[in-house]
């Protein structure tokens, strides 16, 4: 179960945001992290992924073209996050993650739905806001609602973008260990966009950077995250560190003057 | 103390007893479905209480008995009950659920708490449709003019729906745009209506105020059952569509990338609720703000799972449009009055509200 993408084209009616995108094959069990500058095209990549854009190129998951799948069929093998939350609405949580399972998973019977959807609450550690309104929470709670509806179809392939955008340390923690242990155990792929350097470089196993002048570069965190590479893609200067833990983290120092970069 | 329970709480849910979140989920649709059969009984019960009243009042008990055993009745009170009280009652009811689901379908497809058959022109368009017919007794392909009115009626407020669709699609329109968009429609339509009673013969231009004014008096139980086959027909249709729209109110991008087609969601449901509304609209004319109400009632009952908001919403509209009647039986005595002024009169200060209590979340 790999995912490749050869000569991709996408954006909207009358802007491209990508073209001709190729990147090397996605091995199965592999937590990326997409990250880039604002405007780059990530989300427009996660949207085309899960179908949502009219792309050309070739995207080959599992051996089989996605864009000659019914979408029936790619719902049970794509998950995908919108970034906007959910609305604060006066569904409960539980609902709102049943009537995704009811609609992605109609082979599931009654019981299996129910079992799903109790262990992912758990994983979440959610729980407790089950049968909470989604108008009764705070945005990160909402967010985690909406990371449920995705998690719980157990999908080969899941898309998540910018799913810790709302959320404090802790949860934010708490959803990349859960993506992570969903990853490692269904041996599944997830693509997970986002904008904190330090996040993908604790939990991914590789990154996927996208740079204004149309650039991917793929590969393991410490081979991809260089100065000269951040220059580029984010115009800053910034330096790549050990901690007192030998992790490598990044620190920003300053925006590089127009023009540099 | 409260630190020991605690801790045994704990330990309780760490062990195998611990309730499971399906079935603390039943219990809490078994809540709603308790809140349903509360409002199916009030709808009941105001059925009959809107039978009981009237210039001559019957007795609540009265009415029970000889709705049960109509042999007993005498020939008079029988009279009163099958001919005008039962029609015009039913009548409400009927008109009411039509109103109530179509409001509560438009809110969901256009993400607009403040969408309704009423507020959005799509009434006002199903009246000048009729209006048509009625002043220039039109005839077309040989139908008769009691076929023509409500056909005429669907196509108008389908037109009016279409319109909406396209403009809150292709212009990306806040919920406020669309219905100040509602609005200018309904000015331009009344606007065309007068135009149509200036030129119209004075019959026509008593048929067609009688439609804007919204009135249950012409109903009889004929009319009752045709709005009610066309509910009959819709909701199952609608309930077959809960589940996608349960989804779409939770993120539209979200309900798209499971597999719902939106666009074509939108547009069935508009055809549907134009559909309703003509229904509705074609025998008692224009009644406004119960499209609006209801959905609200329902869903502050029953929360936005569609399984439930969309039958809750038709009961509450039924329910609504009953104590209207009741209340345009009641508030001169010995005058019954349009029930589309009642129903004005009361909606519009909730319909301010809303407004109020959207904008300030808004701002906040």
């Amino acid at each position: 179960m790999t995912l490749k993408l050869e000569c991709v084209t996408a954006g909207y009616r009358n802007r491209s945001v990508f073209s001709k995108l190729s990147l090397p094959e996605i091995p199965a069990g592999a937590l990326v992290a997409v990250i880039g500058p604002n405007a780059v095209g990530k989300s427009t990549l996660l949207k085309s992924i899960a179908g949502l854009l009219p792309i050309s190129g070739t995207m080959t998951f599992a051996g089989e073209n996605l864009a000659g799948l019914t979408s029936h069929q790619r719902t049970r093998r794509v998950g995908y996050l919108p970034q906007p939350l959910p609305q604060a609405i006066p569904l409960v949580a539980y609902e709102t993650v049943f009537s995704a399972c009811r609609s992605a998973r109609g082979d599931w019977s009654r019981e299996e739905t129910e079992h799903a959807i109790e262990v992912v609450f758990d994983t979440l550690g959610i729980r407790q806001l089950a049968l909470r309104r989604l108008s009764e929470m705070s945005g990160g709670q909402r967010q985690m609602v909406g990371l449920a509806q995705v998690l719980v179809r157990q999908t080969p392939l899941m898309l998540l973008d910018e799913p810790t955008s709302a959320l404090d340390l802790h949860w934010q923690l708490n959803v990349l260990n859960a993506v992570r242990d969903a990853t490692t155990h269904a041996n599944s792929i997830a693509l997970v966009a986002c904008h904190d350097l330090n996040l993908a470089l604790r939990y991914c196993d590789q990154v996927l950077v996208l740079s204004p002048d149309g650039q991917a570069v793929l590969g393991s965190p410490e081979q991809v995250l260089t100065p000269e590479l951040l220059a580029r893609t984010y115009g800053i200067e910034a330096r790549i560190e050990r901690c007192s833990q030998g992790q490598p983290i990044v620190l920003a120092d300053r925006p590089l003057p127009a023009g540099v970069c | 103390m409260s630190a020991v329970s605690q801790t045994q709480t704990v330990r309780q849910e760490g062990s195998a007893q611990r309730v499971s979140l399906a079935r603390e989920y039943r219990r809490f649709v078994w809540r709603r479905v308790m809140c349903l059969v509360a409002l199916a009984s009030a709808a009941l019960v105001a059925l009959l209480v809107d039978i009981a009243s009237g210039p001559s009042m019957l007795g609540f008990a009265d009415v029970v008995h000889g709705l049960l055993n109509p042999e007993a009745m005498d020939a008079g009170t029988r009279v009163i009950i099958e001919d005008i009280r039962l029609p015009y009652a039913l009548m409400a009811v009927v008109v009411g659920a039509c109103l109530g689901l179509a409001g509560a379908e438009m809110q969901t497809v256009l993400n607009n708490p403040l969408a309704s058959p009423f507020t959005l022109g799509v009434g006002a368009a199903a009246t000048l449709g009729a209006s048509l017919v009625i002043a220039f007794n039109i005839s077309f392909l040989g139908l008769a003019a009691h076929v023509l009115l409500p056909l005429s009626a669907f196509v108008f407020a389908a037109v009016a729906s279409l319109l909406i669709l396209i403009l809150s699609r292709s212009l990306g329109a806040s919920v406020h745009a669309v219905v100040l968009f509602g609005i200018a429609l309904l000015f331009g339509i009344n606007a065309v209506v007068g135009l149509i009673q200036f030129v119209a013969d004075a019959e026509s231009v008593q048929q067609i105020v009688f439609w804007t004014m919204g009135s249950l008096a012409r109903a009889s139980l004929d009319k009752v059952w045709i709005v009610a086959l066309v509910l009959a027909v819709c909701l199952p249709f609608s309930l077959r569509n809960a589940w996608a729209m349960t989804l779409l109110r939770s993120g539209e991008e979200q309900a798209r990338s499971l597999g719902i087609r939106v666009e074509r969601l939108r547009l069935t449901v508009l055809m549907r609720v134009s559909l309703l509304t003509a229904a509705a609209m074609c025998f008692v004319g224009e009644i406004g703000f119960i499209g609006l109400v209801a959905p609200h009632i329902a869903r502050l009952m029953l929360g936005e799972d569609h399984r439930f908001l969309l039958p809750g919403s038709a009961l509450a509209g039924a329910v609504l449009l009953s104590l209207s009647s009741i209340a345009s039986k009641l508030l001169v005595p010995g005058v019954v009055l349009p029930v589309g002024i009642v129903t004005a009169l009361v909606g519009i200060p909730l319909f301010i509200l809303l407004i109020i209590g959207r904008s300030r979340r808004v701002a906040l």
